[in-house]
């Protein structure tokens, strides 16, 4: 399982690199290898939750090294998703790495002992991370379309426009605000649901909603954020650059609170 | 064998000279052509830039002739005078010929390098030769091999990515700011030339939506019939600022007719939804602090021209990649052709190892009576060792002929073999040989 999800990793990796290549060089054929390895990547990831499944068949999900491999494989599948229905290839330069980060950090710390909270807490567990890292994945496929969108309209407004500095093969920024707008739309509801299973899930375990601890305090707070945001934003009150600025600083205290205080914790 | 070009083009000749030799039917001249004696198999390309005759030819002399006077006799006119046409007149043969063709066919020869079309058009020129039997193994060939040039010179460089009209500037940065440009609402303000110009590139991009704005109406009106759009004075550029996607500017007058404040107002109405804004008005007509407003992009002449010279250069570093290109596949069909130079040699090399062969055995089968099986058996073990004494220095033969000393292998092979000398032994074998391939 290990060695399935470094392969992944390097497959990851090596499609950043390449869509690297095909948009500081404009190649269309390192444009298709970097779509092609990240396809490959998401199989061999896919192969390593399979493996998991045979060894362990309720793993771990709620462990933040799985969450955050699953959180990985999901972001590649709703990219792939989208990029299947606009000219998305040249942001595998993003995606790649993003993948590869996520899952090269949880090849390195593998699962341990299972979470006693999770005894007696029925489908609840599962449920909750299933939810939540499907809207994280979305959010941060929104974060990574904003990144690129602050990129893109910097060079366009500076009139930075060598040929080898061109961007090609990225989206246009409409495409990149509308992957921003309708992985938010999607993202934010999934991630409110799994906010109210790991409610649920507290409830079913301990009795109570709401426990006090730190990283639920953090959760609910970044979680409040992207409600502020998801409305200006659908209220239209925000421009596109606002909206990307938004994504992307939503998207990195949503990560430091999912991820950042469970491991300082 | 020769292959010989005989042409013009924008390099050597002016349009009002190139206009002349425009030909629009080409199949008659191809006909006149190829029934010619000196000329076995003949191509023509005519396009906006260039008109070019290409041959193969056993009489080179008597080809150039007949060329050149096609050229300055039948297509140029009575009104025009030989000797301009003689003058603008370039003439290739053999590996500059093959060179140029396929040059030409990947773009290089091209008023603007990179450009498309002319592949079609070298494509439809050989569809109507071949159609018109004009070409055969050698010229069909050629130019199958300039289609493939071509096609590697896309793939392999980047020559035809950078536009390099202000024009196409302008779609390729709508490009990069829309999804797409169908459906989007275009703003022409003023009725100048070069915005005209811009909008047509615009609209061939898929924009449909149009509107004139011009201080005169009446010459607005004008304008927005040509293009199926609507018409207005200044008074309503508010309103029509609000819904515009793309706005070119193209206004005579000191003024900037767009301020911060007006496009500010119309960003506001419009959801603040992107705004690409075209200036090609000197002095130019839209203040640069528009640029400042989140969603709007302003980019003036200055700063089209400047992608326009970038692009420019980056295509003129293509050009080295695309000649090596060239260079490579031009030796490859040139070392095509020296086999098939090769190809009459060998026969003869054959042809007279195997009359030798056959008069000594008829000679030994005199003077000794043998059975049918013993003569069989003779006759396989002649044929075996003719085959073995003859197989190195014909595979040799055929692998030299595609390199440069092809030739001198040729040339020793007639001279230790004897091959020219009607008096050597099986000499008589050659002249079959050689009416085998006159037919």
């Amino acid at each position: 399982m290990i060695a399935l999800l470094q392969l992944a990793a390097a497959l990851y990796l090596a499609s950043g690199i390449a869509g690297g290549f095909a948009v500081a060089l404009g190649g269309a054929g390192a444009g298709r290898a970097a779509l092609a390895l990240l396809g490959v990547g998401v199989a061999a990831h896919t192969a390593s939750f399979v493996a998991l499944h045979a060894v362990e068949p309720t793993p771990q999900l709620t462990q933040i090294p799985l969450a955050v491999s699953l959180m990985a494989w999901m972001v590649v599948l709703a990219f792939l998703a989208f990029a299947r229905r606009a000219r998305l290839g040249g942001l595998v330069v993003a995606v790649g790495p993003v993948a590869f980060l996520g899952s090269f950090f949880a090849a390195l710390r593998t699962p341990h002992a299972p979470e006693a909270d999770l005894m007696g807490a029925g489908s609840w567990p599962h449920a909750h991370v299933l939810l939540a890292s499907s809207g994280l994945a979305l959010l941060a496929v929104a974060a990574i379309a904003g990144s690129v969108f602050l990129l893109e309209n910097r060079r366009l407004k500076r009139k930075s426009l060598h040929p080898a500095r061109r961007g090609g093969g990225l989206p246009s920024l409409e495409t990149l605000d509308r992957v921003n707008a309708v992985a938010l739309a999607v993202g934010f509801p999934l991630l409110s649901l799994g906010v109210l299973t790991g409610a649920l899930w507290l409830h079913a375990a301990r009795g109570v909603l709401w426990t006090g601890a730190a990283h639920e305090a953090w959760n609910a707070l970044a979680w409040l954020i992207y409600a502020v945001l998801a409305a200006a934003r659908f209220a239209g009150h925000q421009g596109a650059r606002d909206a990307a600025v938004s994504a992307v600083a939503g998207f990195a205290f949503l990560l430091f609170a999912v991820v950042g205080v469970g491991l300082l914790a | 064998m020769k292959i010989l070009l005989v042409g013009l083009s924008h390099r050597s000749a002016p349009v009002e000279l190139r206009e002349r030799f425009a030909i629009d039917a080409p199949e008659p001249i191809l006909a006149k052509l190829v029934a010619a004696d000196e000329i076995d198999e003949a191509f023509l390309l005519s396009t906006c830039n260039r008109t070019e005759a290409l041959v193969l030819t056993r009489r080179p002399e008597a080809a150039r002739h007949r060329l050149r006077s096609l050229f300055a006799r039948e297509l140029a006119g009575e009104d025009v005078s030989p000797g301009a046409v003689e003058k603008a007149l370039y003439e290739y043969t053999d590996s500059r010929a093959m060179q140029h063709v396929f040059r030409v066919a990947a773009s290089l020869d091209s008023m603007v390098v990179g450009e498309p079309q002319i592949l079609g058009q070298v494509k439809d020129a050989y569809r109507a030769a071949a159609g018109a039997g004009a070409t055969g193994v050698i010229l069909g060939r050629l130019l199958n091999r300039a289609f493939a040039t071509a096609k590697r010179v896309r793939s392999e460089t980047r020559i035809a990515e950078r536009p390099l009209s202000v024009a196409r500037v302008a779609v390729d940065l709508a490009r990069q700011i829309f999804e797409s440009l169908e459906g989007k609402r275009a703003l022409l303000v003023g009725a100048g030339d070069m915005g005209e110009i811009a909008l047509e590139a615009l609209r061939a991009e898929g924009l449909r939506e149009l509107c004139v704005a011009n201080r005169t109406p009446e010459r607005a009106r004008a304008l927005a019939e040509r293009f199926g759009a609507r018409a207005s004075g200044f008074d309503a550029l508010p309103a029509l600022l609000e819904a515009a996607d793309v706005v070119l500017t193209s206004v005579g007058g000191g003024e900037p007719v767009l301020t911060p404040q007006m496009v500010a107002a119309a960003m506001h109405g419009r959801g603040h939804r992107p705004m690409f804004v075209i200036d090609i008005g000197v002095p130019r007509n839209v203040d640069p602090a528009v640029n400042e407003i989140a969603a709007v992009y302003l980019y003036d002449i200055d700063d089209l021209d400047r992608v326009a010279s970038a692009n420019a250069e980056q295509r003129r570093r293509e050009v080295e990649r695309a000649e090596a290109i060239v260079q490579e596949e031009q030796q490859r069909f040139d070392g095509w052709l020296a086999a098939l130079r090769a190809v009459p040699t060998i026969r003869h090399l054959r042809a007279r190892g195997e009359a030798v062969r056959q008069g000594e055995l008829e000679r030994f089968l005199r003077r000794n009576n043998l059975g049918p099986e013993q003569r069989e058996a003779l006759e396989a073990l002649t044929r075996a060792i003719v085959n073995k004494l003859l197989h190195a220095p014909v595979s040799r033969l055929r692998a030299e002929a595609e390199t440069e000393e092809g030739l001198a292998y040729l040339e020793a092979a007639r001279v230790l073999f004897a091959l020219d000398d009607p008096g050597a032994p099986g000499a008589e074998a050659d002249a079959r040989v050689d009416d085998a391939e006159d037919e």
